[in-house]
Protein backbone atom coordinates (compact mmCIF):
# COMPACT_ATOMS: atom_id res chain seq x y z
CA UNK A 1 0.00 0.00 0.00
CA UNK A 2 1.33 3.23 -1.01
CA UNK A 3 1.83 5.69 1.76
CA UNK A 4 -0.52 8.57 0.96
CA UNK A 5 -3.38 5.30 1.05
CA UNK A 6 -2.09 3.79 3.92
CA UNK A 7 -2.40 8.13 5.64
CA UNK A 8 -5.65 8.08 4.51
CA UNK A 9 -7.05 4.79 5.92
CA UNK A 10 -5.41 5.83 8.90
CA UNK A 11 -6.70 9.27 9.66
CA UNK A 12 -10.34 7.69 8.60
CA UNK A 13 -10.02 4.81 11.29
CA UNK A 14 -8.98 7.75 13.48
CA UNK A 15 -11.17 10.03 12.86
CA UNK A 16 -14.38 8.38 12.17
CA UNK A 17 -16.28 8.05 15.32
CA UNK A 18 -15.50 10.83 16.28
CA UNK A 19 -16.52 13.00 13.58
CA UNK A 20 -19.28 10.50 12.81
CA UNK A 21 -20.89 11.42 17.09
CA UNK A 22 -19.81 15.07 16.21
CA UNK A 23 -22.27 14.55 13.17
CA UNK A 24 -24.83 12.98 14.85
CA UNK A 25 -25.40 15.77 17.70
CA UNK A 26 -25.01 18.84 15.61
CA UNK A 27 -28.11 17.22 13.25
CA UNK A 28 -29.70 14.87 15.81
CA UNK A 29 -30.11 12.30 13.30
CA UNK A 30 -28.00 9.32 13.11
CA UNK A 31 -28.78 8.50 9.35
CA UNK A 32 -27.95 12.38 8.42
CA UNK A 33 -24.82 12.25 10.33
CA UNK A 34 -23.72 9.10 8.36
CA UNK A 35 -24.27 10.45 5.13
CA UNK A 36 -22.41 13.81 6.31
CA UNK A 37 -19.56 11.98 7.38
CA UNK A 38 -18.93 9.66 4.18
CA UNK A 39 -19.68 13.01 2.22
CA UNK A 40 -17.24 14.79 4.39
CA UNK A 41 -14.59 11.31 4.28
CA UNK A 42 -14.72 11.78 0.30
CA UNK A 43 -14.23 15.10 0.07
CA UNK A 44 -11.36 14.60 2.14
CA UNK A 45 -10.04 12.01 -0.10
CA UNK A 46 -10.57 13.81 -3.10
CA UNK A 47 -8.09 16.16 -1.39
CA UNK A 48 -6.42 14.19 0.65
CA UNK A 49 -2.88 15.20 -1.03
CA UNK A 50 -2.96 18.92 0.41
CA UNK A 51 -4.96 17.99 3.61
CA UNK A 52 -2.42 15.06 4.15
CA UNK A 53 0.33 17.82 4.42
CA UNK A 54 -1.55 19.62 7.07
CA UNK A 55 -0.94 19.85 10.89
CA UNK A 56 -4.31 18.32 11.60
CA UNK A 57 -6.07 17.57 8.96
CA UNK A 58 -8.63 16.60 11.68
CA UNK A 59 -9.32 19.97 12.14
CA UNK A 60 -9.58 20.74 8.40
CA UNK A 61 -12.29 17.64 8.28
CA UNK A 62 -14.47 18.97 11.29
CA UNK A 63 -14.75 22.15 8.87
CA UNK A 64 -16.40 20.36 6.18
CA UNK A 65 -18.59 18.35 8.44
CA UNK A 66 -20.00 21.29 10.30
CA UNK A 67 -20.05 23.60 6.95
CA UNK A 68 -22.28 20.45 5.25
CA UNK A 69 -24.20 20.13 8.63
CA UNK A 70 -25.45 23.86 8.32
CA UNK A 71 -25.80 24.96 4.72
CA UNK A 72 -27.80 20.97 3.82
CA UNK A 73 -29.58 20.43 7.23
CA UNK A 74 -32.84 21.39 6.07
CA UNK A 75 -32.87 19.77 3.10
CA UNK A 76 -31.35 16.42 4.17
CA UNK A 77 -33.79 16.30 6.99
CA UNK A 78 -36.80 16.88 4.62
CA UNK A 79 -35.87 13.77 2.18
CA UNK A 80 -34.77 11.47 4.51
CA UNK A 81 -37.79 11.99 6.20
CA UNK A 82 -40.00 11.10 3.24
CA UNK A 83 -37.40 8.40 2.64
CA UNK A 84 -37.12 6.67 5.99
CA UNK A 85 -40.19 7.12 7.72
CA UNK A 86 -42.74 4.66 5.49
CA UNK A 87 -40.34 1.66 5.94
CA UNK A 88 -38.05 1.46 8.43
CA UNK A 89 -39.45 -0.33 11.80
CA UNK A 90 -36.90 0.16 13.90
CA UNK A 91 -34.77 3.13 15.31
CA UNK A 92 -30.59 2.28 14.35
CA UNK A 93 -29.79 4.10 16.89
CA UNK A 94 -29.46 3.04 20.45
CA UNK A 95 -32.62 3.52 23.00
CA UNK A 96 -32.32 6.44 24.24
CA UNK A 97 -30.67 6.53 27.57
CA UNK A 98 -31.20 9.96 28.96
CA UNK A 99 -33.25 8.87 32.23
CA UNK A 100 -31.27 6.22 32.87
CA UNK A 101 -27.99 8.52 33.08
CA UNK A 102 -29.94 11.13 34.83
CA UNK A 103 -29.91 13.75 32.29
CA UNK A 104 -32.65 15.89 32.66
CA UNK A 105 -35.17 14.95 29.80
CA UNK A 106 -35.54 19.13 29.22
CA UNK A 107 -31.86 19.46 28.69
CA UNK A 108 -32.17 17.01 26.24
CA UNK A 109 -35.32 18.17 24.42
CA UNK A 110 -33.25 21.84 24.22
CA UNK A 111 -30.65 20.87 22.76
CA UNK A 112 -32.34 19.47 20.01
CA UNK A 113 -34.63 22.50 19.85
CA UNK A 114 -31.51 24.67 19.54
CA UNK A 115 -31.16 26.12 15.59
CA UNK A 116 -28.45 23.94 14.12
CA UNK A 117 -26.11 26.90 14.65
CA UNK A 118 -26.42 27.49 17.91
CA UNK A 119 -26.21 23.56 18.65
CA UNK A 120 -23.00 23.36 16.46
CA UNK A 121 -21.04 25.97 18.46
CA UNK A 122 -22.00 24.11 21.59
CA UNK A 123 -21.54 20.87 20.61
CA UNK A 124 -17.87 21.63 19.45
CA UNK A 125 -17.22 23.66 22.57
CA UNK A 126 -18.77 21.08 25.00
CA UNK A 127 -18.43 17.76 23.56
CA UNK A 128 -15.31 18.16 21.42
CA UNK A 129 -14.01 20.84 24.13
CA UNK A 130 -12.20 22.88 21.57
CA UNK A 131 -11.17 26.51 22.25
CA UNK A 132 -13.58 29.35 20.50
CA UNK A 133 -10.65 30.10 17.89
CA UNK A 134 -10.91 26.86 17.16
CA UNK A 135 -14.63 26.77 16.76
CA UNK A 136 -14.56 29.70 15.31
CA UNK A 137 -12.22 28.06 12.32
CA UNK A 138 -14.53 25.09 12.04
CA UNK A 139 -17.57 27.56 11.86
CA UNK A 140 -15.72 30.07 9.47
CA UNK A 141 -16.70 32.78 11.54
CA UNK A 142 -15.26 35.35 13.67
CA UNK A 143 -14.48 35.03 17.60
CA UNK A 144 -17.35 37.22 18.70
CA UNK A 145 -19.54 35.35 17.02
CA UNK A 146 -18.80 31.84 18.39
CA UNK A 147 -19.11 33.92 21.87
CA UNK A 148 -22.02 35.45 21.05
CA UNK A 149 -23.81 32.35 19.68
CA UNK A 150 -22.73 30.13 22.56
CA UNK A 151 -24.07 33.04 24.99
CA UNK A 152 -27.35 32.55 23.21
CA UNK A 153 -27.17 28.47 22.73
CA UNK A 154 -26.69 28.61 26.74
CA UNK A 155 -29.34 30.96 27.18
CA UNK A 156 -32.04 28.78 25.33
CA UNK A 157 -30.87 25.58 27.53
CA UNK A 158 -31.15 27.67 30.54
CA UNK A 159 -34.30 29.29 30.10
CA UNK A 160 -35.41 25.57 29.22
CA UNK A 161 -34.28 24.23 32.44
CA UNK A 162 -35.86 26.53 34.13
CA UNK A 163 -39.00 25.75 32.57
CA UNK A 164 -40.10 29.40 31.83
CA UNK A 165 -40.20 30.92 28.10
CA UNK A 166 -40.33 34.53 29.53
CA UNK A 167 -37.77 36.08 27.46
CA UNK A 168 -37.09 38.54 29.71
CA UNK A 169 -35.29 36.38 32.09
CA UNK A 170 -32.54 35.34 29.75
CA UNK A 171 -29.23 36.62 29.92
CA UNK A 172 -27.65 37.34 27.14
CA UNK B 1 -23.57 31.51 32.36
CA UNK B 2 -23.56 29.40 35.64
CA UNK B 3 -20.92 25.92 35.88
CA UNK B 4 -23.70 23.66 36.53
CA UNK B 5 -25.16 24.21 33.54
CA UNK B 6 -22.36 23.78 31.24
CA UNK B 7 -21.40 21.06 33.23
CA UNK B 8 -25.22 19.16 32.92
CA UNK B 9 -24.45 20.65 28.81
CA UNK B 10 -21.45 18.23 28.76
CA UNK B 11 -23.06 15.29 30.63
CA UNK B 12 -25.68 15.63 27.90
CA UNK B 13 -23.54 15.56 25.13
CA UNK B 14 -21.45 12.88 25.91
CA UNK B 15 -24.90 11.00 27.21
CA UNK B 16 -26.25 11.46 23.53
CA UNK B 17 -22.81 10.85 21.65
CA UNK B 18 -22.75 7.29 23.48
CA UNK B 19 -26.27 6.14 21.77
CA UNK B 20 -24.55 5.99 18.51
CA UNK B 21 -23.72 2.46 17.97
CA UNK B 22 -19.84 1.56 17.51
CA UNK B 23 -20.77 -0.31 14.87
CA UNK B 24 -22.47 2.28 12.38
CA UNK B 25 -18.63 4.36 13.25
CA UNK B 26 -16.91 0.51 12.15
CA UNK B 27 -19.19 0.14 8.88
CA UNK B 28 -18.09 4.03 8.14
CA UNK B 29 -14.62 3.50 9.05
CA UNK B 30 -14.69 0.38 6.24
CA UNK B 31 -16.20 2.08 3.33
CA UNK B 32 -13.90 2.80 0.37
CA UNK B 33 -13.17 6.53 -0.13
CA UNK B 34 -10.10 6.06 -1.36
CA UNK B 35 -8.73 9.09 -3.56
CA UNK B 36 -8.31 7.61 -7.31
CA UNK B 37 -4.96 8.25 -8.59
CA UNK B 38 -5.82 7.73 -11.83
CA UNK B 39 -8.51 8.62 -14.70
CA UNK B 40 -10.86 5.74 -16.67
CA UNK B 41 -9.86 4.75 -19.39
CA UNK B 42 -9.91 7.39 -22.42
CA UNK B 43 -13.78 7.32 -24.30
CA UNK B 44 -11.64 6.53 -27.59
CA UNK B 45 -11.00 2.83 -25.88
CA UNK B 46 -13.68 0.72 -25.93
CA UNK B 47 -14.24 -0.20 -22.33
CA UNK B 48 -14.23 3.85 -21.32
CA UNK B 49 -16.92 5.14 -19.20
CA UNK B 50 -18.20 7.85 -20.93
CA UNK B 51 -17.02 11.20 -19.81
CA UNK B 52 -20.29 13.12 -19.07
CA UNK B 53 -21.57 15.21 -15.86
CA UNK B 54 -23.63 12.27 -14.29
CA UNK B 55 -25.59 12.27 -11.07
CA UNK B 56 -24.07 14.01 -8.27
CA UNK B 57 -24.48 11.83 -5.31
CA UNK B 58 -26.56 9.20 -3.49
CA UNK B 59 -28.85 10.58 -1.41
CA UNK B 60 -30.00 7.24 0.43
CA UNK B 61 -30.47 3.49 0.02
CA UNK B 62 -33.10 2.04 2.30
CA UNK B 63 -33.57 -2.07 2.10
CA UNK B 64 -36.71 -3.86 3.59
CA UNK B 65 -36.18 -7.72 3.66
CA UNK B 66 -39.93 -9.15 4.98
CA UNK B 67 -40.54 -12.12 6.12
CA UNK B 68 -39.35 -14.93 4.33
CA UNK B 69 -36.31 -12.78 3.95
CA UNK B 70 -34.50 -15.88 3.17
CA UNK B 71 -36.09 -16.91 -0.17
CA UNK B 72 -35.99 -12.76 -0.78
CA UNK B 73 -34.47 -13.09 -4.48
CA UNK B 74 -36.67 -16.58 -5.40
CA UNK B 75 -37.68 -16.59 -9.10
CA UNK B 76 -34.90 -13.99 -10.68
CA UNK B 77 -33.85 -14.71 -13.75
CA UNK B 78 -30.89 -13.51 -15.62
CA UNK B 79 -32.86 -12.21 -18.66
CA UNK B 80 -35.42 -9.86 -18.30
CA UNK B 81 -39.10 -11.62 -18.57
CA UNK B 82 -42.44 -9.86 -19.46
CA UNK B 83 -44.78 -8.51 -16.80
CA UNK B 84 -47.37 -10.23 -15.77
CA UNK B 85 -50.74 -8.18 -15.86
CA UNK B 86 -50.58 -5.36 -13.60
CA UNK B 87 -47.52 -6.22 -12.83
CA UNK B 88 -46.21 -2.83 -12.88
CA UNK B 89 -48.55 -0.99 -11.81
CA UNK B 90 -48.41 -2.67 -8.56
CA UNK B 91 -44.65 -2.36 -8.43
CA UNK B 92 -45.19 1.83 -9.05
CA UNK B 93 -47.23 1.55 -6.27
CA UNK B 94 -45.34 -0.29 -3.44
CA UNK B 95 -42.82 1.71 -4.28
CA UNK B 96 -44.68 5.30 -4.01
CA UNK B 97 -45.94 4.14 -0.49
CA UNK B 98 -42.68 3.94 0.34
CA UNK B 99 -41.44 6.52 -1.07
CA UNK B 100 -43.68 9.23 -1.50
CA UNK B 101 -41.57 11.69 -3.72
CA UNK B 102 -41.27 9.00 -6.21
CA UNK B 103 -45.06 9.78 -7.25
CA UNK B 104 -43.57 13.29 -8.82
CA UNK B 105 -41.09 11.84 -10.79
CA UNK B 106 -41.90 9.96 -13.80
CA UNK B 107 -41.12 6.56 -14.78
CA UNK B 108 -37.68 6.26 -16.90
CA UNK B 109 -37.64 2.78 -17.11
CA UNK B 110 -38.75 -0.44 -15.97
CA UNK B 111 -37.16 -3.78 -15.72
CA UNK B 112 -39.39 -7.10 -14.70
CA UNK B 113 -37.31 -10.43 -13.84
CA UNK B 114 -39.81 -13.07 -12.38
CA UNK B 115 -41.37 -11.30 -9.52
CA UNK B 116 -39.49 -8.50 -8.95
CA UNK B 117 -39.45 -5.00 -10.87
CA UNK B 118 -36.80 -2.77 -11.08
CA UNK B 119 -37.74 0.86 -11.99
CA UNK B 120 -36.18 4.22 -12.33
CA UNK B 121 -37.79 7.40 -12.04
CA UNK B 122 -36.01 9.97 -13.69
CA UNK B 123 -36.26 14.01 -13.94
CA UNK B 124 -34.19 17.33 -13.69
CA UNK B 125 -33.67 17.01 -9.92
CA UNK B 126 -33.46 13.47 -8.91
CA UNK B 127 -33.08 9.92 -9.95
CA UNK B 128 -34.72 7.50 -7.51
CA UNK B 129 -34.16 3.34 -8.38
CA UNK B 130 -37.29 1.10 -6.64
CA UNK B 131 -36.77 -2.86 -7.02
CA UNK B 132 -39.96 -4.27 -5.28
CA UNK B 133 -40.39 -8.08 -4.96
CA UNK B 134 -42.71 -9.93 -2.91
CA UNK B 135 -39.84 -9.84 0.46
CA UNK B 136 -37.94 -7.27 -0.70
CA UNK B 137 -38.17 -3.41 -1.29
CA UNK B 138 -34.72 -1.33 -2.56
CA UNK B 139 -34.94 2.44 -2.90
CA UNK B 140 -32.16 5.16 -3.70
CA UNK B 141 -31.90 8.46 -4.33
CA UNK B 142 -29.59 10.51 -6.69
CA UNK B 143 -29.28 14.46 -6.79
CA UNK B 144 -29.74 15.50 -10.13
CA UNK B 145 -27.43 14.77 -13.26
CA UNK B 146 -26.36 17.38 -15.26
CA UNK B 147 -27.69 16.62 -18.93
CA UNK B 148 -25.61 13.56 -20.28
CA UNK B 149 -24.27 13.11 -23.69
CA UNK B 150 -23.21 9.76 -23.70
CA UNK B 151 -21.57 8.38 -27.28
CA UNK B 152 -23.48 6.62 -29.72
CA UNK B 153 -21.83 3.24 -29.26
CA UNK B 154 -21.35 3.48 -25.33
CA UNK B 155 -23.14 3.25 -22.52
CA UNK B 156 -22.81 5.39 -19.30
CA UNK B 157 -22.42 3.65 -15.52
CA UNK B 158 -24.53 6.35 -13.43
CA UNK B 159 -24.71 3.86 -9.89
CA UNK B 160 -23.91 0.77 -8.90
CA UNK B 161 -25.05 -0.79 -5.63
CA UNK B 162 -23.91 -4.27 -4.06
CA UNK B 163 -24.40 -5.60 -0.22
CA UNK B 164 -24.94 -8.17 2.22
CA UNK B 165 -27.29 -8.17 4.06
CA UNK B 166 -28.03 -10.70 7.05
CA UNK B 167 -26.65 -12.74 4.06
CA UNK B 168 -28.60 -11.52 1.10
CA UNK B 169 -26.65 -10.24 -1.56
CA UNK B 170 -27.21 -8.50 -4.14
CA UNK B 171 -26.25 -6.05 -6.57
CA UNK B 172 -27.81 -3.36 -9.40
CA UNK B 173 -26.28 -0.96 -12.22
CA UNK B 174 -28.53 1.36 -14.19
CA UNK B 175 -26.80 4.24 -16.43
CA UNK B 176 -27.60 5.96 -19.96
CA UNK B 177 -27.05 4.04 -23.24
CA UNK B 178 -25.96 5.64 -26.29
CA UNK B 179 -28.54 6.29 -29.19
CA UNK B 180 -26.87 3.48 -30.68
CA UNK B 181 -26.57 1.35 -28.20
CA UNK B 182 -29.64 -2.21 -28.88
CA UNK B 183 -28.80 -4.08 -25.87
CA UNK B 184 -26.77 -4.36 -22.94
CA UNK B 185 -25.45 -7.65 -21.17
CA UNK B 186 -23.64 -6.78 -17.92
CA UNK B 187 -20.52 -9.49 -16.89
CA UNK B 188 -19.73 -9.87 -13.40
CA UNK B 189 -16.71 -11.21 -12.07
CA UNK B 190 -17.97 -14.63 -11.77
CA UNK B 191 -18.59 -15.14 -15.12
CA UNK B 192 -22.33 -14.25 -14.35
CA UNK B 193 -24.35 -12.40 -17.56
CA UNK B 194 -26.65 -10.75 -16.99
CA UNK B 195 -29.25 -9.21 -19.68
CA UNK B 196 -30.06 -5.59 -18.78
CA UNK B 197 -33.21 -4.04 -19.70
CA UNK B 198 -32.55 -1.25 -22.45
CA UNK B 199 -34.77 1.11 -22.99
CA UNK B 200 -35.85 4.74 -23.46
CA UNK B 201 -31.82 5.93 -22.78
CA UNK B 202 -31.64 3.74 -20.15
CA UNK B 203 -29.93 0.55 -19.06
CA UNK B 204 -30.94 -0.99 -16.13
CA UNK B 205 -30.12 -4.29 -13.91
CA UNK B 206 -29.90 -6.39 -10.59
CA UNK B 207 -28.56 -9.74 -9.56
CA UNK B 208 -28.64 -11.65 -6.79
CA UNK B 209 -24.98 -11.99 -5.49
CA UNK B 210 -22.68 -9.95 -4.18
CA UNK B 211 -20.46 -9.98 -7.60
CA UNK B 212 -18.67 -7.23 -9.06
CA UNK B 213 -19.65 -5.47 -12.21
CA UNK B 214 -16.92 -5.95 -14.68
CA UNK B 215 -18.17 -5.15 -18.26
CA UNK B 216 -20.99 -4.48 -20.66
CA UNK B 217 -21.22 -6.51 -24.18
CA UNK B 218 -23.23 -3.56 -25.88
CA UNK B 219 -25.19 -4.62 -29.14
CA UNK B 220 -25.04 -1.50 -31.82
CA UNK B 221 -24.86 -1.16 -35.78
CA UNK B 222 -21.97 -1.75 -36.30
CA UNK B 223 -21.41 -5.28 -33.96
CA UNK B 224 -20.83 -5.85 -30.24
CA UNK B 225 -18.49 -4.49 -28.34
CA UNK B 226 -17.29 -4.73 -24.74
CA UNK B 227 -17.11 -2.04 -22.51
CA UNK B 228 -15.23 -2.73 -19.49
CA UNK B 229 -16.33 -0.92 -16.40
CA UNK B 230 -13.39 0.37 -13.68
CA UNK B 231 -14.29 0.42 -10.33
CA UNK B 232 -12.64 0.58 -7.38
CA UNK B 233 -12.98 -2.30 -5.01
CA UNK B 234 -14.86 -2.44 -1.66
CA UNK B 235 -11.92 -3.22 1.01
CA UNK B 236 -11.28 -6.89 1.54
CA UNK B 237 -12.55 -7.27 -2.00
CA UNK B 238 -16.67 -8.07 -1.41
CA UNK B 239 -16.50 -11.11 -3.76
CA UNK B 240 -18.36 -13.22 -2.13
CA UNK B 241 -21.42 -13.14 -0.08
CA UNK B 242 -19.14 -13.92 3.00
CA UNK B 243 -16.50 -11.09 2.27
CA UNK B 244 -18.59 -8.42 1.23
CA UNK B 245 -19.13 -5.98 4.30
CA UNK B 246 -22.34 -5.89 5.77
CA UNK B 247 -23.99 -2.63 5.37
CA UNK B 248 -22.69 -2.54 1.57
CA UNK B 249 -21.74 0.41 -0.58
CA UNK B 250 -23.30 2.37 -3.17
CA UNK B 251 -20.49 3.27 -6.26
CA UNK B 252 -22.21 6.73 -8.18
CA UNK B 253 -20.05 7.17 -10.78
CA UNK B 254 -19.29 10.74 -11.74
CA UNK B 255 -17.82 9.23 -15.29
CA UNK B 256 -14.20 9.77 -15.87
CA UNK B 257 -11.85 11.08 -13.49
CA UNK B 258 -15.26 10.72 -11.07
CA UNK B 259 -15.24 9.38 -7.79
CA UNK B 260 -16.88 6.50 -6.21
CA UNK B 261 -19.88 7.48 -3.32
CA UNK B 262 -20.00 4.77 -0.08
CA UNK B 263 -22.70 4.87 1.44
CA UNK B 264 -24.51 2.37 4.02
CA UNK B 265 -27.61 1.48 4.15
CA UNK B 266 -30.55 1.55 6.71
CA UNK B 267 -32.65 -1.88 6.60
CA UNK B 268 -35.47 -3.55 8.36
CA UNK B 269 -36.91 -6.69 8.40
Amino acid sequence: MNPRRADFERFVADSSDTLLRTAYLIVWDLGEAEDLVQETLLEVARRWPRIRRMERPIAYARRILVNRALSGSARRTRRRQELIAPIRSEPEAAPDRAAEIGVADELMDALAALPPRQRAVLVLRYFLDLPEAEVAAALKCSLGTVKSTASRGLARLERAMRGTNDPRSIPT
Amino acid sequence: MNDQLESDLREALRARAAQVPAAVAVRLAHLDYRPRTRRLRPPVAIGAVASTAAAAGILAVIISLGAGASNAFAGWTAKPTKPTPGQLAAAGAACRRSQSSVAGVPLAVADTRGPFTFSVYANSESTISCIQGPSFVALSQSQSSSPVNVPADQVQLASMHRANRHGQAFGFAYGRTGTGVSAVTLGLDDGTKVQATVANGWFIAWWPSSHRLESAELTTPAGSSTQKFDLPSMPGGCNTNKDCPEGGAVQDMNGAGGHAKGESLSSSQ
